[in-house]
């Protein structure tokens, strides 16, 4: 039952993030809740979990891209790996934390990604702007995105 | 602790072992169609970029041709789209081209509207001279409507009303020796008689003698002319004839642009209805 639970969410997040492109974003900019789902699980859900969780989603932004297949992967198991070292450091259940980690853990992601892409196939998939807004946008909606997922784990007992 | 420490260490160096695959090696066709129909699937504006050639690479040629099908749909909506808009503009043309021909009372490109009607008789002896179609007075049919014939999928100016019964008409055919037609050609430049002589040919007259005229040319209807709406095709220069010395203009032979020998069904151009 907890597997179906994930699969749920993990297509659930798939599903909100498409939407919410396609129909919210202003100037072409968006929160990345694809990243913002790694990291908040990342945070909330058992290390191994997390690890898996930010590998198929990243596999699922690789399977939307024209770029590299397998550079998010990558870069969200690294994330979710390096969220479950700073978890022994810092309390990131605390909003603010989870905005600061946000703001940081997208722009060191995309950094990641974008070196990543220049040395593999030479092509420079991210906008400046994005790299400018998306890291604002998804440090606003950090706290929102962990509620929802903390509410999830609560009610159902997913993550 | 330690346990679990080590159990994420190994799942998070194996996940990144499986990413780096997935980097180094070249994607099968399988991974290549998925990620075409996954991201066309929900993002189709992203494949209308620069870099599509390069993504489309290795995808089987059936999975293209869908993606292309569906690209020249959305392109095609847009055209739709587009000349709905024409088409409204034109509503709004043909109006005001109608209301203002109304009060110059002047004969105007109308609208063609009209109904089909079926060539119920032709005489022997007037052969090239009028027939009877199938609609009449109760269908809205009025002396003088414009009638058209269709041949290789064009239409062509065919005669006019002549007689008005309820149920039939009687139509007089272009190629009527009393019938006459004033045409131009497609450029214009000047306007001609056209004439019927009771056969299969129209005589042009009083083409002025400067005119380029040369056969193959296409002749339509004269906005000029009353009984007929400008900008019907009429025929094609057979042959043009030199200038007589008694005569300051020349003449041509006209094949007229339908064949009445083959008609069995006419439209009937109302221009009252477009009103």
């Amino acid at each position: 039952m907890r597997q179906l639970g994930d699969a749920l969410l993990y297509l659930l997040t798939g599903f909100f993030y498409w939407w919410w492109t396609a129909h919210l974003t202003v100037f072409g900019t968006a929160p990345n809740f694809i990243f913002l789902a790694a990291l908040n699980i990342a945070i909330m859900a058992s290390p191994v979990k997390a690890v898996a969780y930010g590998f198929f989603l990243g596999i699922y932004m690789d399977l939307l891209g024209t770029s590299m297949f397998g550079g998010y992967a990558l870069t969200y198991t690294l994330l979710a790996y390096g969220v479950y070292l700073m978890k022994k450091h810092f309390d990131m259940s605390a909003p603010f934390s989870q905005m600061v980690a946000a703001l940081i853990m997208s722009l060191v992601s995309m950094l990641f990604y974008q070196g990543l892409s220049l040395a593999m196939s030479a092509m420079p998939p991210i906008k400046l702007k994005s790299f400018i807004a998306e890291p604002f946008w998804n440090a606003a909606a950090a706290p929102v995105v962990f509620y929802f997922l903390a509410r999830l784990k609560k009610r159902f007992g997913i993550l | 602790m330690n346990k679990e420490k080590d159990l994420t260490d190994y799942a998070a160096v194996f996940f990144i072992f499986l990413s780096v695959l997935l980097l180094l090696f070249p994607s099968t066709k399988v991974v290549y169609s998925a990620r075409l129909i996954a991201a066309y699937s929900l993002y189709p504006a992203l494949h209308y970029g620069a870099k599509y050639e390069y993504y489309a690479r290795n995808v089987p040629e059936n999975f293209l041709s869908l993606i292309r099908t569906d690209q020249e749909n959305r392109a095609l909506k847009e055209k739709i789209k587009e000349l709905e808009i024409y088409r409204q503009s034109a509503d709004a043309v043909f109006a005001e081209n109608s209301r203002l021909s109304a009060a110059l009372g002047l004969s105007a490109r109308l609208p063609w509207k009209g109904v089909w009607a079926r060539v119920l008789n032709k005489e022997p002896s007037d052969w090239y001279g009028s027939f009877f179609i199938a609609k009449g007075s109760l269908n809205g049919v009025k002396q003088n409507d414009t009638i058209l014939g269709f041949e290789n999928g064009r239409a062509g100016l065919v005669g006019r009303i002549f007689e008005v019964y309820p149920d039939f008409s009687k139509a007089l055919l272009v190629t009527n020796g009393v019938s006459s037609v004033i045409c131009s050609p497609e450029k214009g430049g000047f306007d001609a008689l056209a004439e019927g002589k009771g056969s299969w040919l129209l005589k042009m007259n009083y083409v002025p003698e400067d005119s380029e005229l040369v056969p193959g040319t296409e002749l339509f209807t004269s906005g000029g002319g009353l009984l007929y709406p400008g900008g019907v095709y009429l025929g094609r220069v057979l042959k043009v004839y030199p200038k007589e010395s008694f005569m300051n203009f020349i003449t041509a032979d006209i094949k007229p642009a339908v064949n009445v020998n083959n008609l069995r069904e006419v439209f009937v151009l109302s221009r009252h209805k477009a009103d």
